[in-house]
């Protein structure tokens, strides 16, 4: 199987199909519908990448971002919102998200974004540091 | 009348000014202020000279009237004491004509005798000798003396003095014409009544001065505070509607990625997957609802930029997708309307910066004014060149009904319209040379009534000046400064200068 992928959304019809349509696209996709159960999947089978939205019930996306980036700083972490504003997006990227989508996204965007990395989205010298430390210093997990 | 016009004050003829607005009526105040002051002001002197005027006739009336009465008491007396040494008609006449020459008498100044059954002993300016005793007031024979006005047969308003000569049945009597009086108090009062009016008049004008300058001030502030409100209510309304836009797209966002995804999903099961399709048409017909799916992500992308930049700040700014912004903003407007929207191709402009939403604000002011000047059919032209390397210019051209040379100075004053609605404030033209003053840029006007109306505005590529710290717009007075462009302008075409 291909990458692991965390899909973290409140949408659940949203986020479910959009996790079959990365399954055939030879992903490891898992949904997640709120930002808790997200975090224990990270502890229990840390994925390599996570794609979360901003707004959702209880913890929102950036406290999801904040706090995975704090324990597992190689996870890479897409946004994908509905909600977003140019402050939100720069929020975002300040904590390390390597890309910032607006809804609704195109798949393939999203594809070449999930296997390029962070190099895809705009320049963002903290995200390019995660990927590359992650791939010397092998904390890629598995 | 030219110079009537100029004297008349600013809020005197305008039922809809605007700082006659809020109930208050400041013509009506100006007639009340100038009446109270006139009244307190004018009321004191006018009755201390009426006063003045009457105890003064009356004194001298009085005064008069006691001196008349004495001297004929002591004619009487002289003429008394000659008679009872020589009681005879004959000397009695003697003594008349000696008195009647000494009194002056005339028409206005009769003296003459009666006796006691009422008959003229001499001759009277005023009264035959055979025909007097009938029309001779009786208080004459029955009294010693006194003063009593009358009317003599030829009609003359006379005062009359009489007198018992004693130890006599003869009377004197003394005739004066009623108004005889009146030179000796009246001339030197019409001085003073001179006076008084003009007194009165430089009072008045000194009372009408200050109040019009006391209802101009309440009137100029007024319209300033209403100015301010409708500015704000502009601002207000323009923020709420960037409120509702971004609520509204961020909402369909969420829906509209399900649709997105799950024809998505259909694509890739009619492609990816490996049963084969059960009809050719399929395919196309999901990526038609992508294609849709697509459209509807730019109108909410460009919602969300609109409402995203309504705070001012300077960036580079791609005119292109400001115009097509705005167009997808008035569009339906248009084609409801019946109007054409012609957009020439737009140059690239590398490195022009501005605050984005004032240039959106500008065209969407310009484009609503465009088609509202058409009302119905006609073209909206929006051509973007670049004359100069520092400078762009936008020309926003209707087909419409033109606006009159009397009215061209006075459109990008604040509450101009020709709209008669309340929400055609008149506040978008003046809005929008506040926006482009700030950005440091010039717009001229040329209208041809009937033909259509051409804005042509200049931009400095390099924003010269950032906006205003406080984010607040400088709408123009009504001193703005409009001059006639060179004479090969087409007719009623004006040319407003930047303000420094």
């Amino acid at each position: 199987m291909g990458l692991k992928i965390l899909l973290v959304d409140d949408e659940q019809d949203f986020v479910e199909t959009l996790s079959e349509r990365l399954q055939m696209r030879d992903m490891d996709s898992h949904a997640v519908f709120d930002g808790k159960t997200a975090l224990a999947q990270v502890q229990s089978h840390p994925p390599q990448v996570m794609i979360i939205d901003l707004k959702m019930p209880g913890m929102d996306g950036i406290q999801v971002l904040r706090q995975v980036k704090q324990t597992h700083p190689c996870i890479r972490v897409i946004i994908l919102t509905g909600h977003g504003s140019e402050q939100d997006r720069k929020i975002c990227m300040d904590l390390g998200a390597s890309a910032y989508f607006q809804k609704p996204v195109d798949i393939d965007e999203l594809n070449a974004a999930i296997r390029q990395g962070p190099g895809n989205g705009p320049p963002n010298p903290s995200g390019a540091d995660d990927f590359n430390h992650s791939f010397n210093t092998g904390c890629r997990q598995t | 009348m030219i110079s009537l016009q100029r004297l008349k004050p600013a809020f005197w003829n305008h039922a809809d000014d605007p700082g006659n607005y809020s109930g208050l009526n400041l013509k009506r105040k100006w007639k009340l202020i100038v009446l109270l002051t006139s009244i307190l002001a004018l009321s004191p002197l006018i009755i201390m000279t009426l006063v003045d005027f009457n105890l003064t006739r009356r004194t001298i009336e009085t005064e008069s009237n006691t001196r008349m009465l004495n001297s004929l008491h002591t004619l009487a007396g002289i003429m008394a004491a000659s008679l009872s040494q020589n009681p005879s008609t004959g000397s009695a006449l003697d003594l008349w004509q000696d008195a009647f020459h000494q009194l002056n008498t005339g028409p206005d100044n009769d003296l003459f005798l009666v006796d006691a059954s009422g008959h003229l002993v001499t001759p009277s300016f005023h009264y035959d000798r055979e025909s007097g005793q009938a029309t001779l007031d009786t208080r004459l024979f029955t009294q010693t003396g006194g003063i009593v006005d009358w009317q003599t047969p030829d009609g003359t308003a006379v005062l009359a003095g009489y007198a018992r000569i004693p130890g006599t049945p003869l009377t004197l009597v003394q005739l004066r014409q009623a108004d005889w009086l009146k030179d000796l108090w009246l001339k030197p009062r019409l001085k003073l009544l001179w006076f008084l009016c003009v007194s009165i008049l430089l009072i008045l004008l000194s009372i009408m001065g200050m109040a019009t300058y006391l209802v101009g001030r309440i009137h100029a502030s007024e319209r300033r505070r209403i100015e301010a409100l409708h500015h704000e209510e502009h601002a207000n309304r323009l923020a709420s509607i960037g409120r509702l836009a971004s609520g509204v797209a961020h909402e369909i966002n969420n829906p509209l990625d399900i649709i997105n995804q799950k024809t998505g999903l259909m694509i890739d099961l009619l492609t990816l997957g490996k049963e084969k399709s059960p009809d050719q048409r399929l395919l196309p017909l999901a990526e038609d609802v992508l294609d849709a799916v697509k459209r509807c992500g730019t109108i909410t992308r460009q919602l969300l930029g609109f409402a995203r930049h309504m705070e001012p700040s300077v960036e580079p700014v791609d005119i292109e997708e400001v115009v097509s912004q705005v167009l997808a903003l008035v569009e339906t407007d248009a084609h409801h309307r019946n109007i054409a929207i012609q957009v020439s191709p737009i140059p690239a402009v590398p490195g022009f910066e501005c605050d984005r939403s004032s240039l959106l604000q500008i065209f969407l002011n310009l484009a609503e004014n465009a088609i509202t000047a058409m009302a119905s059919k006609g073209i909206l032209t929006i051509d973007v060149s670049r004359e100069k390397t520092d400078q762009v210019t936008i020309t926003v051209s209707d087909t419409g009904k033109g606006i009159s040379p009397e009215d061209l100075p006075k459109i990008f004053e604040p509450f101009y319209s020709s709209r008669n609605d309340r929400w055609g404030a008149g506040l978008g033209l003046a809005i929008t040379y506040g926006l482009i003053q700030e950005m440091g840029g010039d717009i001229m006007v040329k209208s041809v009534v009937g033909k259509g109306t051409r804005f042509v505005l200049t931009l400095p590529v390099k924003a010269t000046r950032p906006p205003a710290s406080d984010g607040s717009l400088h709408l123009p007075g009504s001193g703005i400064p409009v001059e006639p462009t060179s004479k090969d302008t087409p007719q009623g075409a004006m040319h407003v200068t930047k303000q420094k």
